[in-house]
């Protein structure tokens, strides 16, 4: 194909080194965005699965605002936003915007995940639970988590793969990322087609792998009786 | 009687001078031979006929300008384009259609006038365009319509003096600036961050983001004239041309605006536009009077640093 | 209410709406109807037991839903023209169309096929006996019953759609939070304050405003489903 033979496959390979520069700051920042996503999502899921006063209701209008909004207005405002708060401006660094944002997306869509997992653990376990003696905690941490984040699990690695999908606007603010780093280099030399090509295999790449290892993730710790 | 004979005869005098002063200019322009001081011939005005033929046949000019970088083209509070570069466009269009509205435009960022321009979305792009040796391989300048100076914004209290003390600091600028490949050459010690326009470059001096902005002096000044938090420091540096940026090959495209820009040039149009944008963004005057050595004059013109590349000059830091 | 806003929100305010509101509904319409056809006819045709059309949907299928939005718009904007085939660039409003369909026509897709393969073996059964072939049992019984399952999916797209348009504003099209942004920069240069934070928050209030109800829709039909 005429296509293939007018790719500039030279220019692709020299500049390798750069796409792989921009692809570890891309999954350090969705690792840390990722991280951030589940330890929110089980805390804040639990606060909503229990009813927890006050929390329940700051956390449920947290997970509204952040879903219905866009990622990239979530991002421009806490970029940009936030320094011109008018009684207390808040400065990040621009490390700390990046992973700061994803992470709050994150967290809002888990939050949703878990919720719906711990409530559908189903009450006879909790209630053989504290027949049993646990305590509420531990009836959480040995009941319905094991549980309920195994129920939560499709639905939270959805997540995780559009938290790594959604580092790519940090080009907003030239965050440094792969898809920024592509972007760069075609401003400078043009080649569109190369760079893009490049990072659309990258991404997929990786998405499709991730995706691939957590599905059989899954396939193992998947509760028997859901017959997913 | 008499009286009135003497009057009607210096009248009819008058009107024979007259209309012979009136007629001398319609026969064409003498070329200072009666006259004592000989007057320079001004350009012609540009033509309908000469312009290219997709042009003519459309009635108006499609250009790219762009949209985000003050006082050169930005939005207006009426949602409309107005800068500089948007009021060359406008000239263009009247000088060959008799009317400013003859125009569509298109807004484009630095990464993507050049594609833009290239796959024909556009005529010509007027948007900032500084000469590079770089870009000459991939489109065809007119001749230069403004000058613009690097110099570097800071914070009040930064360390930063000149542009030799960047080592180590965080320099930003827009995608695809000549200042990106610049810092990539020459200040391999300082970190380069890249941005979309030039108010998010502003923003991330402020938060802390970068340490300075490295660029054009127009829109750095406006910036410092009304944010009293940051300021510029004395260097200057890769003073060139901007040229209308034009597809290779396209020999009637350039002569037709080169033509326009002398024309413009000639009769001082650069200093009005000038003028009145500075007028419309607020600039005190004092401001506007300093930049008028910066766009063509009848006593003023520029040309681009042929043979040389000051992008990969580091002597110049 | 205009009336009680300070003096720079006014034109901000009118700018934003009349241009930027208008422009993102305009590409979030193109971009639902475009993904709903597309993305039903490909998810229908998924169903069909022929493996190489089966496998080439699938492909598109999982090529636009791993790919980053942003990465579609670069390639359809950017890279597309220069292709071969195409060497006249589009509009951005047109690449970010086109891309935004792409990326949506997968979601439709999958959630099509899910909807249709849901529907329980006794309907074809029962509309074969009753001397339905392929296609009028499709057309007649299983596609209506598929298609009421997809209304929560869709509703939910057409919210997400319409928060995606945003990314638009990265190749250049002049959408609300672009018109935020050229505001704020022209606010930025011409007077102290720029306003950015008040700019940014009626942005996000606004698409709040229009999202919030559609997942609340979709949520009730869902529940209606079942």
């Amino acid at each position: 194909m005429s296509l293939l033979a007018s790719i500039d496959w030279h220019f692709i390979r020299e500049h390798l080194p750069d796409f792989w520069q921009g692809l570890k700051n891309t999954l350090k920042v969705a690792g840390i965005g990722i991280a951030g996503s589940l330890a929110i999502g089980i805390l804040l899921g639990a606060a909503r699965a229990h009813r927890i006063p006050v929390i329940s209701q700051l956390a449920a209008a947290y997970v509204e605002v952040i879903r219905n909004t866009p990622i990239l207005v979530q991002i421009f405002f806490i970029a940009y936003g936030l320094p011109e708060l008018p009684w207390h401006p808040i400065h990040l660094t621009q490390f700390t915007q990046a992973w700061l944002s994803v992470m709050i997306w994150g967290g809002a869509f888990n939050t949703e995940n878990f919720r719906a997992g711990f409530e559908a653990v189903p009450a006879r376990f909790r209630e053989a639970a504290r027949a049993l003696g646990f305590g509420q905690v531990a009836t959480f941490v040995n009941v319905t988590l094991p549980i309920g984040g195994r129920i939560a699990l499709p639905s939270s690695i959805n997540t995780y793969i559009s938290v790594l999908k959604n580092t790519s606007l940090l080009t907003a603010i030239g965050y440094v990322e792969l898809t920024s780093t592509g972007y760069n280099l075609e401003s400078e030399t043009f080649k569109a087609t190369e760079i893009f090509i490049v990072l659309g295999i990258a991404y997929l790449a990786v998405v499709w792998t991730l995706s691939a290892l957590i599905r059989l993730v899954e396939a193992r710790l998947a509760l028997p009786e859901r017959g997913r | 009687m008499r009286r009135l004979s003497i009057a009607i005869a210096a009248l009819l005098v008058a009107v024979a001078a007259l209309a012979a002063w009136g007629a001398a200019p319609s026969a064409g322009k003498v070329a200072g031979g009666a006259t004592p001081a000989a007057k320079p011939k001004l350009p012609p005005k540009p033509k309908r006929s000469k312009l290219p033929a997709e042009v003519r046949q459309r009635g108006k000019w499609v250009v790219g300008v762009k949209c985000d970088f003050a006082p050169f083209g930005f939005i207006d509070a009426g949602g409309k384009n107005d800068g500089y570069d948007v009021e060359v466009a406008r000239r263009f269009a009247q000088l060959a259609f008799g009317s400013k509205t003859k125009l569509e435009l298109v807004c484009v960022t630095t990464p993507s006038r050049i594609p833009t321009l290239q796959s024909k979305r556009v005529d010509i792009i007027v948007s900032t365009l500084t000469w590079t040796k770089a870009r000459t391989e991939v489109i065809a300048y007119s001749i230069p319509y403004y000058s613009a100076t690097g110099r570097l914004l800071v914070p009040n209290n930064s360390s930063i003096r000149t542009v030799r003390n960047l080592g180590g600091k965080t320099i930003v600028t827009t995608r695809g600036a000549l200042y990106a490949a610049w810092t990539r050459n020459c200040f391999k010690d300082s970190k380069l961050l890249e941005v979309d326009s030039p108010a998010l470059a502003v923003s991330a001096v402020k938060n802390g983001t970068a340490d300075t902005f490295m660029f054009d002096d127009a829109f750095l000044l406006g910036v410092a004239t009304q944010d009293r938090t940051l300021k510029l420091t004395n260097d200057k540096f890769l003073a060139i041309p901007w040229g209308v940026g034009i597809r290779k090959g396209e020999g009637a495209m350039a002569a037709w605006v080169n033509g326009a820009i002398r024309y413009m040039r000639a009769h001082d149009e650069f200093a009005k536009i000038l003028k009145g944008v500075g007028r419309r963004t607020g600039a005190p005057s004092s401001l506007i009077n300093s930049f008028l050595g910066t766009v063509p004059r009848p006593n003023n013109r520029f040309t681009y640093p042929f043979g040389k590349d000051p992008v990969s000059d580091c002597t110049s830091r | 209410m205009i009336g009680v806003l300070p003096d720079w929100a006014g034109p901000v305010a009118h700018y934003m709406i009349h241009d930027g509101l208008k422009e993102t509904l305009r590409i979030a319409a193109f971009a639902v109807v475009g993904s709903t056809a597309v993305g039903i006819l490909l998810g229908t045709l998924m169903t069909i037991r022929f493996w190489p059309s089966r496998a080439l949907i699938r492909l598109y299928v999982e090529v636009f839903r791993g790919l980053p939005i942003i990465v579609t718009l670069f390639l359809v904007y950017y890279a597309l023209p220069g292709a071969p085939l195409i060497h006249h660039r589009f509009a951005a409003f047109t690449g970010a169309a086109i891309g935004l369909t792409l990326w949506g026509s997968a979601q439709v897709a999958e959630a099509t096929r899910g909807a249709v393969q849901s529907i329980p073996r006794e309907q074809h059964e029962a509309a074969a006996a009753l001397g339905f072939g392929w296609i009028g049992r499709h057309r007649s019984v299983i596609l209506p019953q598929a298609l009421r399952r997809l209304l929560p999916p869709l509703v939910s797209l057409l919210a997400n759609v319409i928060q995606n348009t945003t990314i638009a504003s990265l190749i250049g099209v002049t959408e609300l939070l672009a018109t935020g942004q050229r505001s704020v920069e022209r606010l930025q240069f011409t007077s102290p304050e720029s306003h950015a934070f008040a700019i940014y928050g009626a942005i996000m209030a606004g698409f709040f405003l229009i999202s919030f109800p559609l997942t609340r829709l979709a949520i009730f039909l869902e529940r209606r489903m079942v």
